[in-house]
């Protein structure tokens, strides 16, 4: 019996493999296409990618789907869409955490330089540093002092090992030449909650999830990390601006597609790309989460290759210099 | 049964032992850490040893008190096809694609129930494989191919 | 009244023809793909999310608050009907209410949940349009301490759990508390347990878990006899609720109504206790204990209000201060900032026409879940006439299916194989599933909770005594381990006097 259904399986699969051959890359595409993001739906990332995905749907003429594999702080997500085929179909949306991987996890079943082909930045996030709202400094100057000072007796909560909200705190520390007493949460949302009941002193954390509680007064920002201020936090200054030279940090979310597909296709998306980020609603949303797109010049495969190879390097040092072994 | 005690006391304490043991002991290999800053091997070594002693507890609070009821059989035929058809599903899903393995598993899990036959494990296992691509590939947009990429030529 | 007028504003929303008719798509959906074995409503709303980001903000929040609704009733039917709940709240309907089932009780078991949601709903929804600033305000003063005592307490009062040996519940309960610990600790970033399998750095997939324990175990189960009984269901005596039964759910429905909404203010762990709380308070309140664990329409009444309110209040933290208390809550924050509203304290101000909106369908919601349940129950009783030779092996293929949908994992499904003979072999030796559940999704947060306190308070243990509310838990949870043990302290003294008379 289970012969009958093999020949009737084999003949199913004969005619979808015919099919399959006749795709190409000039009538990319002929179907949807599946945007993974490694991480759980409803996160920033997620968010982010749902509204290009949206956007980029219109142009392409075929609808993208998002699909989440979280788990092992993107590495699944990103493994899967690795070993999936290069035809165009899945692609992976992921953020800072692909450079920092290859120094945050021993044995990575991929090489995120070799093995996805980058088809471009989709936004650069940027960082704010906060506090709880009776938190004493009032300046970041007083606040640079204030840590100085205090070292350990000031806790700093993070989302945990590999996280932006980690990352950002060894940043800080490196500047100031100092330890804090880090308190890891299972996400900034957690996180959060802490900060609004004083439980805790700071953290660093996407003006995603920060700009709405500061503009209401509910918590104290001191910095945020980008070089230049930013349009919804006008008066929050920059960490140079404070005295601490060589502190830029955003979270910048890039889209890739397994390595070896069609140069074609990867132009295609690009290109497509580029149009959803000039969409003036995506523009909108991303200016309520504070966050922009990037110029066209940036979502293109030449520089989110410059970008993943620069902070890769950057993120292995800073890794190894705090001390943290790869799992 | 000349075992004057319970069984499934034992039975239980048993595998509450067996486990605390994995337990804990898996634990030792982690870090304890400090009272300030407990390590991830903490709760581990605690917990492990508290099931363990609990383990030892349930064991000996049978002891002197047979079950007053026989074990039923052991349902061999259905644990070796369901639990077999669950790992066959997990091992396959990927490369054999949706429609093979919904209609191998759901055949392979209804001849666990010595009630039915081959012929009605043939249709529950077709009725099912209808069932499921309505509900998850048409209802839900499940994606996953039909046929994997084992069956490409 | 200002919060009258407020109010008129949200219904005026919520009463638009087009909010209603999608409100209703969004439970009857809700309702549909909840009822599927190995989806709960994380999943569920997780998978019909997308649905809702073609419509305007409000009735997509409307239809997705419906979605809720619908996914969390239909968890709980898939739980009473065949043993399979889809989430930690569910878990409790299950012990009861498959029991009431088995009796042929189904429908009764169905309609109390439905009520007793309905009724828990509408209180905590009145709540939340009076309370809702102060009492998060309230919730933030708890930190890792009070969390920490909280879940003790919790932990301690659920023992009543288990209908027979209370060392095997106990065992059970520390079992999946370290179930709870395998994959990555938070707090260095060391894999526990995982075996190298990169899958498992997450830890295990809780319906994982639940499909072994209760739906696999429960087939291994009723094989076992198979040749000599057929197993299954009774034949159904009546859909409704007699007499006698509706005057048993009045009190279980109003404690559960109030111990919900309490605890599902409190964003860090809450709601998960909720409805196992309120089972084991019914059980100690109730003057027939040895019938729960057994069909007692207690233990489904009290845990699905409790479930309910604390479902229902767990959008306090959300609505005024942008803080999600659990995943679903998190998916409804990725849905706000998708519409251009970004979850956080200014919401009630700005936008005062959703934040109202959404509280008038939350009730509307409710409502419409009763009338359309009501009918269904007929249905789903009817599901259970298919022999069950035929519904198992859907209910297997179901689980996998529905488990590998929500993440993809393979390694979920290997788990609930894994969990199914461990499961079968405990319940085969007198073990109850239901506090290792509890102990599996409490685990993690009795860790974080226990060494954030600790980094806080510089290694002090005196940080659980010294603040008051910490101290005032923990001393419950003394009094609650005293109680229990009184008794049994009682009964071997008067065997001690029988022995010596």
């Amino acid at each position: 019996m289970k012969t009958i259904v093999k020949i009737l399986a084999a003949s199913f699969v004969a005619g979808s493999a015919l099919s399959a051959v006749t795709v190409m890359a000039q009538d990319y595409p002929n179907q949807p296409v599946t945007i993974v993001v490694p991480f759980s739906a409803g996160g920033p990332t997620d968010t982010v990618t749902r509204l290009v995905a949206a956007a980029m749907s219109e142009d392409l003429g075929q609808q993208v789907v998002v699909q989440n594999v979280g788990g092992a702080g993107g590495t699944l997500g990103a493994g899967q869409v690795a070993a999936a085929a290069n035809d165009g179909y899945t692609l992976l949306l992921h953020h800072i955490g692909m450079s920092t991987a290859p120094a945050l996890y021993a044995s990575l079943p991929y090489d995120p330089m070799t093995d996805f082909a980058p088809i471009g930045l989709v936004t650069e996030v940027p960082m704010t540093i906060v506090a709880r709202k009776d938190f004493e400094p009032a300046s970041l100057e007083d606040l640079i002092a204030h840590v100085k000072a205090n070292g350990e007796d000031v806790t700093y909560a993070n989302a945990g090992i590999g996280a932006a909200s980690q990352l950002c705190g060894m940043l800080f520390m490196n500047a100031l030449d100092t330890k804090m007493t880090e308190v890891p949460y299972q996400g900034t949302g957690p996180a959060m909650t802490d900060l609004l009941g004083g439980q805790i002193d700071m953290m660093c954390d996407q003006t995603t999830n920060t700009t709405s509680q500061i503009l209401a007064g509910e918590i104290k920002a001191y910095a945020v990390t980008t070089p230049e201020r930013i349009a919804v936090l006008p008066e929050v200054p920059t960490m140079a601006e404070g005295g601490v030279e060589n502190f830029e940090l955003a979270i910048w979310h890039g889209l890739y597609a397994p390595a070896g597909t069609d140069q074609a296709i990867i132009d295609r998306l690009s290109a497509s790309l580029q149009k959803a980020l000039a969409d003036e609603t995506v523009g909108n949303s991303f200016a309520e989460l504070g966050t922009y797109p990037v110029p066209a010049s940036q979502a293109t495969p030449a520089a989110l290759a410059q970008k993943l190879e620069g902070q890769t390097a950057l993120w292995a040092a800073v890794i190894a210099d705090a001390g943290i072994a790869a799992q | 049964m000349a075992l004057n005690a319970s069984r499934n006391d034992l039975a239980s304490g048993a595998l509450f032992v067996a486990l605390g043991g994995y337990f804990a002991l898996e634990g030792l290999k982690y870090d304890f850490g400090t009272p300030f800053r407990m390590g991830p091997g903490f709760m581990p070594v605690v917990l492990g040893g508290v099931l363990v002693a609990l383990g030892v507890a349930v064991a000996a609070t049978g002891i002197g008190k047979p079950d007053a009821e026989a074990a039923p059989a052991w349902p061999w035929r259905g644990i070796a096809l369901v639990l077999g058809t669950i790992l066959f599903f997990a091992a396959t899903i990927r490369g054999l694609g949706f429609i093979p393995v919904v209609l191998i598993a759901g055949f392979a899990t209804a001849l666990s129930s010595s009630r039915n036959s081959l012929l009605a494990a043939l249709v529950v296992s077709a009725g099912l494989c209808v069932l499921c691509l309505l509900i998850f590939k048409v209802g839900l947009g499940l994606q996953l191919p039909l046929f994997g990429p084992w069956l490409r030529f | 009244m200002d919060l009258i007028s407020s109010l008129a504003l949200g219904f005026s929303v919520a009463l638009d023809p087009i909010n209603i008719l999608y409100c209703f798509i969004g439970v009857l959906l809700g309702t549909l793909v909840g009822v599927l074995p190995g989806i709960g409503p994380t999943a569920t709303i997780a998978m019909l999310l997308p649905i809702t980001f073609t419509l305007g903000p409000e009735t997509s929040l409307i239809m997705l608050a419906g979605i809720y609704y619908g996914a969390q009733y239909g968890g709980s039917t898939t739980a009473i009907l065949i043993n399979l709940p889809g989430e930690s709240s569910s878990a409790v309907t299950a012990i009861d209410g498959y029991q009431m089932a088995r009796k042929g009780r189904a429908g009764a078991a169905l309609a109390t949940a439905a009520i007793g949601s309905f009724f828990a709903g509408t209180v905590a929804t009145l709540l939340l349009a009076f309370f809702a600033p102060p009492l998060a305000r309230a919730a933030l003063n708890f930190g890792a301490p009070e969390y920490f005592s909280l879940i003790v307490l919790g932990l301690l009062v659920s023992i009543a759990l288990a209908h027979g040996s209370i060392l095997k519940a106990l065992a059970m309960i520390v079992l999946g508390l370290l179930l709870g610990m395998v994959g990555q600790d938070i707090y260095t970033g060391t894999p526990r347990f995982t075996f190298g399998v990169r899958e498992l750095f997450g830890g295990l997939n809780f319906v994982a878990v639940a499909v072994g324990v209760f739906g696999v175990a429960e087939i291994l189960r009723n094989l076992e006899n198979e040749k000599e009984r057929e197993v299954g269901v009774k034949a159904v005596t009546n859909l409704w609720l007699t007499k006698d039964d509706i005057r048993r759910i009045v009190g279980p429905v109003l404690r559960g109504t109030a111990l919900g909404s309490v605890l599902g203010v409190l964003p860090g762990g809450g709601h998960i206790l909720s409805s196992f709380a309120s089972y084991s308070a019914e059980k100690r309140l109730s003057k027939t204990p040895e019938e729960f664990g057994k069909g007692a329409i207690e233990g489904v009444a009290g845990p699905e209000s409790a479930n309910n309110a604390a479902a229902q209040t767990s959008f306090i933290p959300l609505m005024t201060l942008g803080i999600p208390a659990h995943p679903v809550m998190a998916l409804m924050i990725g849905a706000f900032i998708l519409q251009g509203i970004t979850p956080g304290p200014n919401v009630i101000n700005e936008e005062p026409a959703l934040f109202w909106g959404i509280i008038a369908s939350m009730w509307i919601g409710n409502l419409l879940l009763v009338i359309l349940n009501l009918p269904l129950i007929g249905l789903w009783v009817k599901m259970l006439t298919i022999p069950y030779r035929v519904l198992f092996p859907a209910i297997v293929l179901f689980a996998c299916i529905g488990t590998f949908s929500i993440n993809q994992n393979i390694y979920d499904i290997y788990a609930i194989a894994f969990f199914g003979i461990v499961g079968y072999l405990l319940i085969r030796f007198g073990c109850e599933p239901a506090p290792l559940l509890l102990g599996f999704v409490l685990g993690p947060l009795l860790e974080e909770h226990l060494r954030r306190a600790m980094i806080i308070s510089r290694g002090d243990p005196m940080i659980f005594v010294e603040r008051p509310i910490s101290a005032t838990l923990l001393g419950m949870a003394l009094l609650a381990v005293i109680v229990a043990v009184l008794p049994s302290i009682r009964k071997k003294r008067n065997e001690v006097f029988v022995e010596e008379d």
